[in-house]
């Protein structure tokens, strides 16, 4: 016992916090930033830091991860490295994509539905309940099954089943903030529907959304990268995450060729989850972003 | 002759990785009790795992390989072929005499031969058992097409054919034309009758009892789940040294742990990689060899769909630009290039010596000589089945990477099998990623590749392309003395390597595992494993 404990002990809950950077209060945040960033970095720098092309086909086939091929090369002499480098150039410009497709789509449509209410809500809501009512993977299955499958059509097919989920936000936020005063201050003066929407609605709807988006940023790769191992997205050669994992299990004695890629997807949706949960607890503390309901 | 269709939905195909994969994960969980059963048991029980593709144990409804494993233990054959060979040997017959113009083929049954139920095998019960195959019209149905079959005495079979066919007795060895007791089946709804398609209802009966006269007779049928087979005791040869033989319905994941757990155990899906891996195991014995199984390349000759394709050169230089030994690498141990359309084990098969070599310089030259520029061709294969372990999508990437170095850039394009099989047939594809298993271990089987053959017209060769290659074929198909076949079918191939749109890439690697305590454990180009001759040491 040393003699500090003859001062009166604070509980702790009075005491006063270390000082410590305010980013280094949310370790996670930071960590999956930086995750993220390396990334896209990679995404970025791919054909400058990878030693080979993604479909050069070497000489060892099948070879163990090694000094040549870090992480070793797949059954047509492919380096795995430089196939995981370049998948990021695939996963993430497209996974973004994709986001902003459906976040656009469904900020849209839901934002007319919470502000004209009536039939154009009821017709809408419909609709989304619709798409709800089936698990997004099977309906995405369905839909590249229909349209065949390609990395295009598996980006419409998860538009498809993922708009409503942002229409259903979005819908519920603008609805609550047009019964505010100032926005009913604002129709009254004569301004327009649109104006209402994008200046007095909009800024109250975008942090939960923004969230929303990060988050399913993260679902997003792993739907990509779900149906390219189904043989819906990505076709070969193409070194998407998904498929190069789907190719590693025909051969599962030689581990590497689906660990790496794996281990990619791995890393990158951890981080977006991160960041968002972050930026969750940042920009929306109370949650609203739950009322889309208990989906995933 | 059947379509490449059938072949393709019938030969060891593999199921799609994704397919496999949902399958392996519910097969786990099954596979430790059944191999626990399966210890238990007697020494006197071979195990044999596989993954299971048939559709019936009459051998008059099924081509596919694991009835053929089956029709081959319980229905005795006019002839036979032993181990991995394809000479053909005895069985009921005892001899056969051809005419000279290869067209009437007569077989002297073997004496004192009974059927598992005691009754004695006669002439009636051949012609009753191939009269019924053509008339059910299933799928082997072909395999007797043209063919007359008649008795002269009990112990005399006349085959006749309305156009010379030499390789009548290698088709006979066919395990769905295994011999079946004509009473016991007439009995039991059986027909042989013109209208049998219709009035045979004895399919359902031949899947739970046999009515062979072969070494095994069947105990329990279950096409999902596994299949017993019991030594006959009335067997007229050498007693299977195995009382019991019981094949398992196992994914290869599955086949791969269990192998290596027991004895008296085989395993028949083991890719060549999953094979080689299991080479250095003292109490296991791996066997690679090339499967009679040929992938390769078919271009279009119809101008339209492509243009690129039509010209000569292009043609030459796709096939002095693949990279064979590549190909040869990336498909696993025993794996051999394909010389020739026909495998190598087969009569007038090419030596491995006769085939294309990669040659990019000259590969370059011929592209630049057609005077087309940035030729760019779309090559399609169907994605979701694999032969002998080895995707399409693998030799695709392979022929794409290839080519792109010659100047010819190749766009893929992924299709599942079903819509495949019907735009390939339709002429609406530009170059295909195709495959052929054999119906029989004979050169006749690949006739349909000659111009105005059944594959060749799916990509619009027509005959009038190459009437003297037809003649050709026609002679070679015809010939009675088949040392003179096998040259002809060898000239044939010769010319198809130098101008054609068939582009013969590799015959894959065919594994096959066993217990080291067994013997006899050879892979057949027909029905893959003989469980009969399977002892041990």
């Amino acid at each position: 016992m040393s003699t500090a404990s003859e001062a009166i002990e604070l509980p702790a809950r009075y005491r006063r916090l270390p000082r410590v950077h305010p980013a280094l209060r949310r370790p996670l945040a930071v960590t999956g930033a930086a995750i993220l960033a390396i990334w896209v970095l990679v995404a970025i720098f791919a054909p400058l830091i990878a030693p080979y092309g993604p479909d050069v086909l070497g000489n060892s086939l099948s070879a163990a991860p090694s000094s040549a091929h870090i992480f070793g090369t797949d059954q047509l002499g492919r380096d795995v490295f430089s196939r995981v480098l370049y998948g990021a150039r695939i996963s993430l410009p497209i996974s973004a994509l994709l986001v902003l497709m459906s976040l656009t789509i469904g900020s849209t449509v839901g934002s007319l539905a919470g502000y004209f209410g009536g039939v154009v809500d009821g017709v809408i809501m419909r609709i989304v309940d619709l798409v709800f009512a089936f698990p997004a993977i099977i309906l995405a299955l369905v839909v590249t099954a229909v349209l065949g499958p390609s990395l295009q059509n598996a980006v419409l097919a998860l538009v498809v089943v993922s708009w409503p989920t942002y229409a259903r936000v979005v819908r519920g936020l603008v609805m609550s903030a047009s019964q505010r005063e100032y926005v009913q201050a604002s129709r009254l003066l004569g301004a327009s529907a649109r104006q209402t929407l994008l200046r007095d609605i909009l800024p109250n709807v975008i942090g939960p959304v923004v969230v929303l988006a990060t988050l399913d940023f993260g679902n997003a790769i792993l739907l990509l990268s779900g149906l390219s191992f189904l043989g819906l997205g990505a076709q070969p050669p193409t070194a998407e995450w998904g498929a190069m994992v789907s190719y590693g299990t025909q051969y599962f004695q030689d581990w590497w060729m689906s660990t790496f890629p794996g281990l990619a997807i791995f890393s990158s949706v951890l981080a977006l989850n991160f960041l968002g949960d972050s930026l969750r607890d940042a920009l929306d503390p109370h949650g609203s972003w739950t009322t889309r309901g208990g989906r995933r | 002759m059947s379509g490449i269709s059938a072949v393709f939905l019938r030969r060891r195909i593999a199921l799609s990785a994704v397919a496999a994969l949902a399958i392996a994960l519910t097969a786990y969980t099954g596979s430790s009790s059944a191999h626990g059963a399966a210890r238990s048991s007697s020494a006197g029980t071979l195990v044999v795992d596989t993954s299971f593709i048939i559709s019936s144990a009459d051998p008059a409804r099924d081509l596919d390989p694991t009835g053929y494993i089956v029709d081959h233990a319980l229905y005795d054959t006019l002839l036979t072929e032993h181990g991995s060979s394809t000479k053909v040997q005895p069985d009921l017959a005892t001899s056969f005499k051809a005419s000279p113009n290869a067209t009437t083929y007569t077989f002297q049954l073997r004496h004192g031969v009974k059927f598992s139920d005691g009754t004695p095998v006669t002439s009636a019960d051949v012609v009753f058992s191939l009269n019924r195959v053509i008339n059910l019209k299933s799928a082997p149905a072909y395999l007797l097409a043209g063919l007359k079959i008649t008795a002269k005495g009990p112990y005399t079979v006349v085959i006749k054919s309305a156009t010379p066919n030499p390789a009548i007795p290698q088709i006979v060895t066919a395990p769905a034309l295994g011999i079946v007791n004509a009473k016991a089946v007439m009995a039991h709804g059986g027909s042989d009758a013109a209208n049998a398609s219709k009035t045979d209802h004895a399919g359902q009966f031949l899947d739970q009892t046999s009515e062979g006269s072969g070494p095994y007779t069947l105990t329990q049928y279950s096409t999902n789940n596994q299949i017993t087979l019991t030594a006959n005791p009335n067997y007229w040869g050498p007693k299977p040294k195995f009382a019991k033989v019981v094949l398992r319905d196992m994914t290869a994941a599955s086949q791969l742990l269990n192998v290596q757990r027991g004895s008296n155990q085989i395993a028949l899906d083991l890719s060549s990689q999953q094979a080689d891996s299991l080479k250095n195991n003292s109490s296991l014995q791996a066997h690679t060899s090339a499967s009679p199984n040929l992938f390769f390349l078919q271009a279009t000759s119809n101008p339209k769909v492509s243009p690129v394709l039509a010209n000569h050169d292009i043609q030459q230089a796709i096939r002095y630009g693949i990279d064979y030994r590549g190909m040869v690498a990336t498909a696993g141990t025993g794996a051999i290039q394909a010389a020739g359309l026909i495998p190598v084990q087969f009569l007038g098969g090419l030596p491995t010596s006769y085939a294309v070599k990669q040659n990019i310089a000259k590969a370059k030259k011929l592209v630049a000589q057609s005077g087309l520029k940035n030729p760019t061709v779309t090559l399609s294969y169907p994605s979701d089945i694999s032969v002998n372990g080895l995707s399409f999508a693998t030799l695709a990437q392979r022929v794409q990477y290839d080519l792109g170095r010659i100047g010819i850039t190749i766009k893929v394009q992924a299709v599942p099998v079903a819509p495949f099989l019907t735009a390939y047939s339709a002429d609406k594809y530009q170059l295909v990623q195709s495959y052929w298993g054999p119906d029989y271990a004979d050169p006749n089987d690949y006739l349909v590749f000659l111009p105005g053959g059944s594959v060749s017209s799916r990509m619009d060769w027509p005959a009038s392309a190459n009437p003297a290659l037809v003649a050709l074929g026609k002679r070679a198909g015809s010939t009675s003395n088949n040392a003179l076949r096998a040259g002809l079918f060898k000239q044939i191939q010769e010319k198809l390597d130098q101008s054609s749109p068939f582009f013969p890439l590799i015959q894959p690697a065919q594994a096959i595992v066993g217990s080291s305590n067994l013997t006899g454990v050879a892979l057949n180009p027909s029905w893959l494993l003989s469980v009969a001759e399977v002892g041990t040491k």
